[in-house]
C-alpha cells in the first residue's frame, strides 16, 4: 500500500550539493555576499574526505618543488585561515626532514623552491630538530622548520555551520539528492530525500554549486552531465595513541606515500597511501598498506612499531582525470552548454576558501553580479579572539563549567574529559541526532580507549533521558562496536589488542551484547 | 583464577606452593559469577553434558583435555571451599548440571552456573516482576535500559521497571562501586538503603541492584535488605572494579594463605633454568632484584593477551611471554587474523598453548616440551571464552586440573605429595 508522499517545496538563491570543507566554504561564500543559500549534504558535515584527511594546514613546502603553483596557494591560504579560523588550527609548527634513504642535496632544491613560491623556510641544525622532537630519527641529516599546523576539520564545519545559519543559510544534513532538477538548458535545483524520514524535499534554486568531491561526478550526471569523470585516490591513515611528535614532520624529498606525521588533539596521525579505487564509498583497507605505513612511520620516528595504533582509516581524495592534486572549476555552462550549475573538486582542505571563492566568483560571472568575496577577512564564528587552539584548553574548559554538582559533572568519557553535562547540552542542542553524531560532535570514545566505557555510559544516559528508546540505544551501541572495529581490527596488535581483549571480557563476557533482544541490525 | 585455584588445591594436600603473580589478576574485571559454558550452537541448559559433547567435536578446545568430569569436580570443589571460607555464610549457589539465566547491566539474560547466593533470585527463568534500582549519579550503571531490555528479552514475561535512588555515601565524591560497597561493610548502612527502598518498591517485587553489596560482609548486608524490605534481592554485576569479583579473588588469595601457599605480587618471570626435559629453577623479577625458586613442578597461569600472558606484535609474531612456549593456533601469514565483523568469531582468538590431556605444553611439533610444566587458565588454545562464556570455567577447571595431575604424579613417585611448585599468575 502506498501512502501519498509529502513533498516540501523550498526555495534559495543558491543550493550547494555537499558538505565537506569545500561545500561549506561554499555555502558561507555565498551567504557573505548576500545569497539565500541551502547547503546539503547525504550524511553530516564533513564525513567525507574532509573528515578523513590527516588533519594537516599545509605550508606548501610538500609542493615546492613538484607543483609551485600549488605551494604559492597553500602559504596564501595557510595565512588567511590562521586569521579568520585560528581557533581550529594548532600552531605546532612543521619540520622537513631529510633521513639516510633521502637525496641529501634535494634540501638545496627545497630552499630554493621556497623561496620561490614565497613559503617562509629555515634551516636547523640536525641538533636543534632533535631537541625540540626527541623521537626523530637521531640519523637525520638536515632539518627545516616551516609553517606547517595541524587543523581540525570537526572544529572547521561546526565554525562554517554557524556561520552560514547566522547568515540567514539553512543546513539539511542527512538529505540524499536523487534528481537534479532541469529546465531546458538550466539547472533549476534539487530533490532531496531525508534519509532518516523518507520524506521528500523539492528545492527550486536559482544556482547550484556541485561540491560533493570524490562523488562530484555522480552528482554531474543526474544533470544530464556524464562526462565528470573523478577517480578515487584512496589512501590510509593511522592514528597512533598519543602525540609522538608535536611538530608536523614531513620527509624532505618528493612527495612518496607515508612521509607524513601529523599531531592532532591527543594523537599523530601516519599517512598515507594512494590507489586508485572504483569506488568513492570502498573504503576498505589492506593489510599490506598497513605494514607499508608503519614501515615508513619507522623511517621517522624509529620504534613506532612498538607504539599504540590507536585506528586506521581510509580517504578518498578527489582526483580529476587522475592528475595533479590541484583543484579543478568546472563552469558546465562553457564545458557541457548547462547553465546555472557549476562543479568544483579536487584541492586540499587547505585550499577550501580559495576554492569556494573561485566558484562563487564564477556563479556571480554567470548571474552577472559583482558580489566581492568576504572570507579572506570575515572571522569564523568562534575564532573572535584570534586565538589558536591549544591542547591544555580541554583541562581549562572542564575546570571552568564545572556546575558542582557531581553527577552531571562526573566524565562520561574520561580519555576526551567529557563530563555529563556536556552530553546532555549535545542532546539538547540537536534532538534529532543519533549517538554516533553526538559521539562524532563531542569526540566521545575517540581517545586511546576508543569507547571501551564511555559509549555504554553514552548509550544509558540517552535512553534515560528519553533521547533513545531501548531498540535504538541497543542498535547504537552495536553498531558503534562494529563501526569502531572496522578501524582497529588491521592494525590490533601490542597494548590495542591487549585493550581489545579487555573490552571483549566486558562487552561479551560481562554484558553479554550479542544477546541484545530485537535487535533491528544483523 | 586458575593459578590460585591450582596454589590452593596443592597446598591443602600438603604441597609447598608458591605463587608468583605481576598483578592482581583478571577477577576483578570479571562479573564474579563461574560460567562453565553459556553458548555452544545456542544457549546451553546443562553444562557438563554440554562440555562432554564439545570435548567429542571439538578436540583443541581446553575442555577437551579436561575432561568433563573434572570440570564438574572442580566446580563442586571451589563452591565447598568457598562456603567454608573467609565471608562465611556469603557463599556460591547453582549446580555444574544447570544454567541459571542471569541479567547482564544491560539487561541480557546471561547464562552462569555457579553464582553468588547474592545473584542467585536474579534468576530469569523464575522472575516474573523486577524493579531495577540504580544510585543517583553511578555512572557505571543504567536501571531504565536494563529494566526495558530485560522486558523485551522474555517477550513480556517478565515486567521489568526502573527507579533511582539516594546512594547512602557523600554526594561530594563520585558514587563507584567501590565506594559503594565499602560504605555497605559498615553496619547500618544496608538498613539506610532499605528504608529507602521500601516506600518505592511493590510487595513480592524481586529488587536488582548494582553488585556493590559489601565486600566485607556480603552476606549480611543482602539478608539485611531481604529482611527489611520483605522483597527478594539480587545483585547485577557491573562494569569493573567488579565488586563480586574483588571478593572471589580475596577469599582465593585467603584460602591460599590458610593452606600454606604463598602468594608473590609484583614479580615477572625472566628466565628458567633446566633442561632437556625438567624446569628446576624459576627467576623472578621483584621490586628488590632478582629471586629465583627451586621447584620440581611448573604451572603457567599467566592469562592471555588480556594479562599479558601472550603477546601480539606489530610483525603479526605471538609469544607466551613468561616461558617462550610455542603459541598454536595463529593464521598463517597471509591468512585473515579477524573477521571484518565485530560479534563474529576471529581466528586468532583461539590461539594459545596447545596442551595434552595432561596439560603438557607441545612444541609446533606436537611433542612435549617440558615434562615438569602444566599450562592452565586463558593461556589455552582452542576457545574464544568471553564468546562461549566459559571464561571462569576454563580457569577453575584447568587449574584444579593441573593440581590433580601433580598430586597423582608425585604420589607414583615419591609416596609423599611434597612437591614445590611455582604458579605464575600475570594481571
Amino acid at each position: 500500500m502506498q501512502t501519498a508522499k509529502a513533498v516540501t517545496r523550498l526555495e534559495a538563491d543558491v543550493l550547494v550539493i555537499g558538505g565537506g570543507a569545500t561545500g561549506a566554504g561554499v555555502a558561507w561564500d555565498a551567504s557573505l555576499r548576500g545569497y539565500q543559500t541551502i547547503l546539503v549534504d547525504r550524511s553530516d558535515l564533513s564525513q567525507g574526505t574532509s573528515g578523513r584527511f590527516h588533519g594537516l594546514l599545509h605550508s606548501g613546502g610538500r609542493y615546492v618543488v613538484k607543483d609551485p603553483q600549488a605551494a604559492t596557494e597553500c602559504i596564501v591560504e595557510n595565512r588567511i585561515l590562521r586569521n579568520v579560523a585560528a581557533a581550529t588550527i594548532e600552531d605546532t609548527g612543521g619540520l622537513f626532514v631529510t633521513t639516510p634513504a633521502d637525496d641529501f642535496s634535494y634540501g638545496d632544491d627545497f630552499l630554493r623552491a621556497c623561496a620561490d613560491t614565497g613559503v617562509p623556510v629555515s634551516e636547523l641544525t640536525t641538533a636543534e630538530a632533535l631537541s625540540r622532537e626527541p623521537l626523530l630519527n637521531p640519523a637525520i641529516r638536515r632539518a627545516f622548520a616551516v609553517p606547517d599546523a595541524a587543523i581540525d576539520s570537526w572544529k572547521l564545519s561546526r565554525a562554517l555551520e554557524r556561520g552560514i545559519t547566522e547568515h540567514g543559510g539553512r543546513l539539511l544534513t542527512y538529505h540524499e539528492v536523487i534528481a537534479v532538477r532541469r529546465d531546458g538548458d538550466a539547472v533549476t535545483g534539487a530533490v532531496l530525500r531525508d534519509k532518516r524520514t523518507g520524506e521528500e524535499i523539492d528545492v527550486e534554486a536559482g544556482f547550484t554549486i556541485n561540491a560533493s568531491g570524490a562523488w562530484a561526478g555522480q552528482v554531474s550526471a543526474l544533470a544530464g552531465i556524464e562526462d565528470v569523470t573523478i577517480v578515487p585516490g584512496r589512501g590510509i591513515m593511522i592514528a597512533m595513541n598519543h602525540r609522538l611528535v608535536n611538530t608536523v614532520v614531513n620527509r624532505c624529498t618528493m612527495p612518496a606515500d607515508g612521509d607524513i606525521i601529523v599531531p592532532i588533539r591527543t594523537v599523530s596521525v601516519i599517512g598515507t597511501t594512494d590507489v586508485h579505487a572504483r569506488d568513492p564509498d570502498d573504503l576498505d583497507i589492506a593489510q599490506h598498506e598497513v605494514d607499508q605505513m608503519l614501515d615508513a612511520g619507522e623511517q621517522l620516528v624509529p620504534g613506532l612499531r612498538t607504539a599504540r595504533a590507536l585506528r586506521v582509516w581510509a580517504g578518498v581524495r578527489p582526483l580529476f582525470r587522475d592528475i595533479s592534486r590541484a583543484h579543478v572549476l568546472l563552469d558546465h555552462h562553457e564545458r557541457d552548454g548547462v547553465t546555472r550549475f557549476i562543479t568544483i573538486t579536487g584541492g586540499k582542505l587547505t585550499t577550501f576558501r580559495l576554492m569556494a571563492q573561485e566558484a562563487v566568483d564564477a556563479m556571480c560571472r554567470q548571474l552577472g553580479a559583482t558580489k566581492p568575496c568576504r572570507t579572506r577577512e570575515e572571522t569564523l564564528p568562534g575564532s573572535e579572539r584570534g586565538e589558536y587552539y591549544e591542547l591544555s584548553a580541554r583541562l581549562n574548559t572542564l575546570e571552568q563549567h564545572k556546575n558542582g554538582d557531581p553527577a552531571s559533572d562526573a566524565l562520561v568519557c574520561e580519555c576526551e574529559m567529557i563530563p555529563r553535562h556536556r552530553l546532555e547540552q549535545a542532546m539538547r542542542d540537536r534532538p534529532t541526532a543519533n549517538l554516533d553524531d553526538i559521539r562524532r560532535a563531542l569526540r566521545l570514545g575517540m581517545g586511546p580507549c576508543q569507547g571501551g566505557f564511555c559509549i555504554y555510559r553514552a548509550a544509558g544516559i540517552l535512553h534515560e533521558v528519553g533521547h533513545l528508546d531501548g531498540a535504538t540505544a541497543n542498535d547504537a551501541l552495536v553498531d558503534f562496536l562494529e563501526e569502531r572495529w572496522k578501524g582497529t581490527w588491521p592494525i590490533l596488535y601490542g597494548d590495542q589488542l591487549r585493550q581489545a581483549r579487555l573490552d571483549d571480557w566486558i562487552y561479551q563476557g560481562l554484558l553479554d551484547v550479542e544477546h541484545l533482544p530485537d535487535r533491528t541490525a544483523p | 583464577m586458575s593459578g590460585l585455584a591450582a596454589g590452593i588445591r596443592l597446598a591443602e594436600e600438603g604441597a609447598a606452593v608458591v605463587v608468583s603473580a605481576n598483578g592482581a589478576g583478571s577477577l576483578q574485571l570479571a562479573p564474579g559469577t563461574i560460567d562453565l559454558l553459556g553458548y555452544a550452537s545456542g544457549l546451553v541448559a546443562d553444562p557438563i553434558h554440554e562440555i562432554t559433547m564439545l570435548a567429542e567435536r571439538d578436540p583443541g578446545h581446553p575442555y577437551a583435555q579436561i575432561g568433563a568430569e573434572n570440570v564438574a569436580a572442580a566446580a563442586r570443589w571451589l563452591s565447598a571451599r568457598i562456603a567454608d571460607g573467609p565471608l562465611s555464610p556469603y557463599r556460591y549457589v547453582g549446580k555444574a548440571e544447570e544454567n541459571m539465566l542471569l541479567p547482564t547491566a544491560l539487561g541480557v539474560p546471561r547464562p552462569s552456573s555457579l553464582v553468588p547466593e547474592t545473584m542467585a533470585a536474579g534468576d530469569l527463568r523464575s522472575a516474573s516482576r523486577i524493579a531495577v534500582v540504580g544510585f543517583r549519579g553511578m555512572k557505571d550503571f543504567h536501571p531504565s535500559l536494563i529494566a526495558d531490555n530485560l522486558t523485551r528479552a522474555s517477550g513480556d514475561g517478565v515486567a521489568a521497571r526502573s527507579l533511582q535512588i539516594d546512594p547512602p555515601t557523600d554526594l561530594s565524591r563520585e558514587p563507584g562501586t567501590l565506594n559503594l560497597a565499602r560504605m555497605l561493610d559498615r553496619p547500618g548502612t544496608a538498613a539506610a538503603v532499605a528504608a529507602r527502598l521500601a516506600p518505592v518498591v511493590h510487595e513480592g517485587e524481586l529488587i536488582a541492584l548494582p553488585a556493590v553489596l559489601s565486600t566485607a560482609d556480603p552476606h549480611g548486608a543482602w539478608e539485611t535488605l531481604q529482611r527489611l524490605t520483605g522483597c527478594p534481592v539480587c545483585e547485577i554485576p557491573t562494569l569493573p572494579p567488579s565488586v563480586p569479583g574483588l571478593r572471589l579473588f580475596n577469599t582465593l588469595r585467603t584460602l591460599l594463605a590458610q593452606a600454606g601457599g604463598r602468594l608473590i605480587t609484583g614479580a615477572r618471570v625472566v628466565g628458567v633454568r633446566g633442561g632437556p626435559e625438567h624446569v628446576d629453577l624459576v627467576r623472578v623479577q621483584v621490586s628488590g632484584g632478582e629471586r629465583s625458586y627451586g621447584c620440581r613442578w611448573v604451572v603457567l597461569a599467566t592469562g592471555g593477551v588480556a594479562s599479558g600472558g601472550l603477546e601480539l606484535d606489530s610483525n603479526w609474531q605471538m609469544r607466551e611471554t613468561a616461558l617462550g612456549l610455542h603459541v598454536a593456533g595463529l593464521p598463517e601469514p597471509g591468512a585473515p587474523r579477524f573477521s571484518s565483523r565485530y560479534l563474529d568469531a576471529h581466528p586468532i582468538g583461539r590461539a594459545g598453548i596447545a596442551v595434552d590431556r595432561d596439560l603438557r605444553p607441545l612444541d609446533q611439533d606436537g611433542r612435549r616440551r617440558w615434562e615438569n610444566v602444566l599450562v592452565a587458565g586463558a593461556a589455552l588454545a582452542g576457545a574464544e571464552p568471553w564468546r562461549e562464556k566459559s571464561g571462569e570455567g576454563i580457569a577453575l577447571s584447568s587449574g584444579y586440573r593441573a593440581a590433580e595431575l601433580i598430586l597423582e604424579a608425585d604420589r607414583h613417585v615419591a609416596g609423599t605429595p611434597a612437591a614445590s611448585t611455582v604458579a605464575e599468575t600475570v594481571a
